[in-house]
């Protein structure tokens, strides 16, 4: 039964949250931190239950279409947030995250709720591969935030702006460990989900083979290609590990998602039908009926998923 | 409570004045010990700091503390001062001025520096010597813990203290904060040996820093101010391989000229620190670093001037919140106050009212025996008459003795009422 939890509540939460990390930019009363918490955490149990809603209809799911797997993303990085908030509660960190958040929700409001799998396709390899891709781009949606909060800092600090209550940021030293960090795991993360694509589609044995062409797969490799030569040069030119050149190259990584993300939501791919069956987010449940899990060898629609 | 305060500030008495009025560990409790000999029934509590040397004594009565003279002769008599030599800069303040002195003192509004944090430390030191030397007593632990409830109301509810004033405290909290996460695992270099530099050391230590290493033309004074804070003193030779190890460098030398120059710290420091965050502070007048320093990638150059606008700035939002400050003070020395009060008028009050109280009940059971007809609704009636008539009578005595209060303890005021109403003591 439904429990009348829809995209609309988390969606607010969010946005409340946001709201009063802007009103701390002009008044900082104390109830702000503690209503910047609660909405936060509000946000969050709604999204766990609208997922697990999903999860529940669905034996793919939460990662079972664009729509689900987007909203696994923005309840990942509002995980995080929330972390950072208790961990860095003067910092406007909020100001930059949660707008990723709600752009994800977004993202996830016009996606497609249709399955991205085959019912015929390896079920281990589907949710290994979208939640180490769900888990990367976490990883460049983190480092790509510290790089920008590290820009403005360093900016701040060149100009001698004076240090303001209303508008705090972390360290430099925390950022750009931070921003390390999510370069090395968004790297990782983003080639173990790669690795997995492929592996599930030799594990299907169809014949229909890799389909490198698919546009998805391409911009994915660019950006794991890019994400490569990132921690190569990183790691061969010293210089690179530190300061604003590692905040520069998350920063790429980040347009490098955007443009994957981009491919994955309007194109016709492997990965889902672009453009169609958006609207999610209401009472549908992003799963096709006739695509429950079927023995081997039935008849079934042709193979979706590649990498 | 008998309340007094005499003693020399950094308002109204100079350096000289306070260095020589000022006590050691061991003179206060020294001092206590004689004042408590001299006065037996007296409580003592010394304040001595590098701006204030102040004596608080208090007595449960009005003859039990010291008058103003005597305390001023005993402070001055410990140190062999003569009392022409303090003229003009000696202050002295009575009840409920001396309870609002020292709640300003311990919430840093009579510092110097105002808000600084380091009195209200000074002033829980003061009184534990006091304690330990036994010159405190019930009248000076009242005062003192709620002095130390003023000062902390007032560091929670105003931003009083949010504020740093001082260049080094502003560069440190304000500034390399902002670059820096901790301190205690970065390279700190030192130029120069002077003041400045030994004042930022103070605010860096404190902030956690342990690697400290000095550099100065002079190494005996170098190697001095290392030892000092344990730090490493290095030759004045290996300044350009020190600026290039460094995350955070004080400037602090008295040279005439720039003496880290822009173009060879572009061409020795920055290929070895590879654009590595570099938190420069020069502290100099004039600069020990040229400006087009700061303009290397990773490197945050901050002067004297940049870091007096912050300073000012600090200063200001200071003054900003010294009203909501003061108003804590008087909100507190008012509720000590008259707590004190209450404590000295109680058993008073208490007596007046048992005195009317008790011939009340005794006649209206007299006067209830007489009429034994009364119905319940007339005996209440009259039982309501009565006490209204008691309220009444003692509503004057009470209103004056709450006035006199206002004044100070009114101990004659007292004295005459429990002779009047014969109360009993």
């Amino acid at each position: 039964m439904s429990s009348g939890v829809n995209m609309l509540c988390f969606t607010a939460s969010f946005g409340v949250a946001l709201a009063l990390e802007a009103v701390g930019l002009w008044a900082r009363p104390r109830w702000r931190r503690l209503a910047v918490v609660a909405a936060a955490v509000a946000g969050i149990v709604a999204q766990t239950w609208y997922l697990a809603e999903r999860a529940s209809a669905s034996p793919w799911a939460p990662l079972s279409s664009q729509h689900d797997w987007y909203l696994s993303a923005a309840w990942g990085l509002a995980i995080v947030y929330l972390a950072l908030v208790l961990y860095q509660p003067r910092a406007a960190i909020g100001l930059f995250l949660l707008p990723i958040v709600l752009a994800l929700i977004g993202a996830a409001r016009f996606a497609s709720t249709e399955p991205m799998a085959g019912t015929e396709m390896p079920r281990i390899w589907g949710i290994l591969h979208g939640v180490f891709l769900m888990l990367g781009t976490i990883a460049v949606l983190l480092g790509f935030v510290a790089g920008l909060m590290y820009l403005v800092q360093s900016a701040r600090l060149k100009n001698k702006a004076p240090l303001s209550e209303r508008f705090r940021l972390p360290s430099l030293e925390w950022l750009e460990r931070v921003n390390a960090r999510s370069l090395i795991a968004a790297t990782i993360l983003v080639g173990l989900g790669f690795v997995s694509g492929v592996l599930m589609r030799l594990a299907l044995r169809d014949g229909s083979g890799l389909q490198w062409t698919d546009p998805v797969v391409i911009s994915l490799s660019g950006m794991f290609s890019w994400l490569v030569a990132a921690e190569a040069f990183r790691l061969a030119y010293p210089a690179a590990r530190r300061g604003r050149k590692v905040a520069y190259l998350t920063l790429a990584g980040f347009v490098f998602l955007v443009i994957t993300l981009g491919t994955f939501m309007s194109s016709k791919s492997m990965h889902g039908r672009g453009g169609e069956n958006v609207g999610a987010g209401q009472k549908t449940v992003g799963i096709n009926p006739t695509a429950r899990p079927q023995r081997a060898g039935a008849s079934s629609p042709p193979a979706e998923v590649t990498p | 409570m008998n309340l007094r305060m005499v003693g020399c500030t950094h308002r109204a008495s100079g350096v000289d004045l306070r260095q020589q009025l000022a006590f050691g560990t061991e003179q206060t409790s020294d001092a206590l010990a004689r004042w408590r000999e001299r006065f037996p029934t007296a409580e003592f509590a010394l304040l001595s700091t590098c701006n204030r040397v102040e004596l608080y004594a208090a007595g449960a009565g009005p003859v039990e503390a010291p008058e103003t003279d005597e305390l001023v002769d005993a402070l001055l008599s410990y140190h062999g001062v003569p009392t022409k030599r303090v003229e003009g800069q000696i202050l002295s303040l009575h009840q409920r001025e001396a309870v609002a002195h020292l709640y300003r003192v311990a919430a840093s509004l009579d510092s110097m520096v105002v808000g600084e944090p380091q009195i209200l430390a000074q002033v829980k030191q003061a009184y534990q010597r006091s304690v330990d030397s036994g010159a405190a007593g019930p009248a000076l632990h009242d005062l003192f813990q709620s002095a130390l409830r003023a000062a902390r109301r007032v560091y929670n509810e105003t931003s009083l203290h949010k504020h740093r004033v001082s260049i080094p405290s502003v560069a440190i909290a304000d500034f390399a904060s902002r670059v820096f996460e901790r301190f205690d695992d970065k390279h700190v270099l030192v130029i120069g040996a002077g003041e400045m530099a030994e004042e930022t050391i103070r605010y860096l230590q404190d902030a956690g820093a342990t690697r400290i290493h000095v550099v100065n033309r002079s190494p005996e004074r170098a190697l001095e101010l290392a030892t000092a804070w344990n730090g490493v003193a290095v030759p004045w030779e290996r300044l350009w391989d020190e600026l290039a190890a460094a995350d955070l460098v004080i400037g602090a030398t008295g040279a005439t000229e720039p003496i880290v120059m822009a173009q060879r710290f572009e061409r020795v420091v920055a290929p070895l620190r590879q654009q590595r965050p570099l938190f420069i502070l020069d502290l100099a007048v004039p600069r020990n670093f040229e400006p087009e320093v700061g303009e290397q990638l990773g490197v945050y150059l901050y002067s004297l001037d940049d870091l007096a606008v912050a300073c000012e700035r600090n200063r200001d939002a200071r003054a900003a919140e010294l009203p909501a400050a003061e108003q804590i003070i008087v909100a507190e020395t008012d509720a000590f106050m008259a707590a004190a009060h209450r404590h000295i008028t109680g058993p008073v009050i208490s007596g007046l009212r048992r005195n009317l109280e008790e011939p009340k009940v005794a006649e209206l059971e007299r006067l209830f025996k007489k009429l034994p007809d009364l119905d319940e609704r007339s005996r209440t009636e009259i039982t309501q008459f009565a006490d209204r008539l008691v309220n009444k009578l003692l509503h004057p005595p009470l209103e004056s003795l709450r006035d006199a209060s206002q004044e100070g303890p009114p101990h004659g005021l007292l004295d005459a009422l429990r002779r009047l109403f014969r109360l009993e003591e």
